[in-house]
């Protein structure tokens, strides 16, 4: 049949995998920021052994496919008794993953800040909680706002491999569609256009971020 | 169990090897394509190198191996799965070699645009070397993306290192072992490809780089 018949019949069967596909991405993509700030923490606080920890565990989850970790998490956790569902399984490997990536690029902004900065704070008799919260946080999650903003697109990405492990997220919902229709062409065109539109989504996300942070003059200042 | 792996792991660096070899070739044209004279041509390189990159691999493997198939173009899965690394490879090759072209300080166009070159000779001798150098970086990134993306294509039954293990951990369920060993030969892999881009770099390095030596 026409493509756009096809996409009448069938097109509202996607909204539920593109909502689903939209919650896991932005929930997983929160916590690997978060767990990437942890890490930075962590590699901040901890010392050369600190240092060298979260150099090791961002070498493994650079040099190993996402999808291995998927399948490690889905089927070795059951067996030690965390009957986790799909979905927080597929979620916890992807913020691992993503995590190593975001505290990589959490680090290249930490050596973005001037060190005179730190004499300031120093002089300003800043304790090291209030000058990592006051000083280092802010600077360096607003200049790591493009890299951030690409790594969660490839985290969006990375959620099309959850169907792997039949969470219902678009790509599955594509595979279904086939199964059921034959029309493989056509569902995955549909489903691609579909990531495409969420990759937007995310990339004017990160426009309008960046636009809330920058310096704007005051509107009574000419 | 472990000979199987090792199988597996040959089988996912011929995938990879392929695909990087395809996806440079592939985008060292694209590449050219987007510094065309002809708008149009540029905005097709645009375009494809946004749709590209902004579906998965997995919805791009999917689309070739069950999408062609309906158009009367059966392929096994090897010739699908290298496919589709070959064009996904080529968008981020593109775009890598574009970068590199574009850091090219303009004063060495320049020079070399006052010694009157024939374009061939200037390709060949000021752009193709230093955009090489300044490119290499982020190519053996895009080369470990490429084995990553390789263990994707166990989805569509092309049978390499995941699919292995997942074959294996089936019959034994030993879950840990098998998913950890195959983690260590990923690892090794890409670990490799990463000193072996490393070594490249001294050794470019150490040729010569527009004047500086090591």
């Amino acid at each position: 049949m026409s493509f756009g018949r096809w996409l009448g019949i069938y097109g509202p069967s996607y909204l539920e995998g593109l909502a689903q596909t939209g919650l896991i991405a932005l929930v997983s993509a929160a916590c690997a920021i978060a767990w990437g700030g942890a890490l930075l923490l962590a590699r901040l606080a901890g010392g050369r052994a600190g240092a060298r920890i979260v150099d090791g565990y961002v070498q493994v989850f650079r040099n190993t496919p996402v999808l291995l970790w998927i399948y490690l998490i889905y089927f070795a956790f059951p067996p030690i008794g965390l009957t986790w569902p799909a979905v927080v399984c597929g979620g916890l490997a992807l913020m691992l993953q993503n995590g190593a990536y975001i505290s990589e690029i959490f680090r290249g902004s930490f050596k973005a800040i001037e060190l005179i900065q730190f004499d300031a704070a120093r002089s300003l008799g800043l304790s090291w909680w209030a000058t990592f919260r006051k000083i280092v946080l802010p600077q360096v999650l607003v200049h790591s706002l493009p890299a951030l903003g690409n790594q969660v697109i490839l985290l969006l990405k990375d959620t099309s491999l959850l169907s792997a492990i039949s969470v219902a997220e678009l790509t599955m919902n594509a595979k279904l569609l086939t199964e059921q229709t034959g029309a493989a062409y056509e569902a995955f065109v549909v489903v691609a256009i579909l990531y495409l539109v969420l990759v937007v989504i995310v990339e004017l996300g990160i426009r309008w971020a960046r636009h809330m942070v920058s310096w704007r003059p005051p509107h009574h200042a000419l | 169990m472990l000979v199987l792996l090792l199988k597996g792991a040959l089988a996912t660096l011929m995938l990879a090897i392929v695909g990087i070899c395809g996806g440079t070739a592939l985008g060292v044209g694209l590449a050219g394509l987007s510094f065309a004279r002809i708008r149009p041509l540029r905005l097709l390189y645009r375009l494809y190198v946004f749709v590209t990159r902004g579906t998965p691999v997995l919805v791009l493997a999917l689309l070739v191996f069950y999408g062609l198939p309906a158009m009367n173009f059966a392929l096994g899965p090897y010739v699908a799965g290298s496919i589709v690394l070959v064009i996904y490879g080529s968008a981020f090759f593109a775009e890598v070699f574009r970068g590199g072209v574009l850091a090219i300080p303009t004063a060495q166009l320049e020079s070399g645009r006052s010694l009157g070159l024939p374009p061939g000779a200037f390709f060949r001798k000021i752009i193709a070397p230093i955009a090489f150098r300044y490119a290499l970086p982020p190519y053996v990134n895009v080369c470990v993306m490429m084995v990553k993306a390789s263990s994707v294509l166990s989805i569509i039954s092309v049978w390499e290192l995941t699919l292995a293990a997942r074959e294996i951990i089936e019959r034994t369920l030993q879950v840990f072992t098998v998913l950890g060993t195959a983690a260590l030969l990923y690892f090794l892999i890409c670990f490799g490809v990463d000193r072996l881009g490393r070594r490249a770099e001294r050794h470019l390095m150490h040729r010569g780089f527009m004047g500086e030596r090591a």
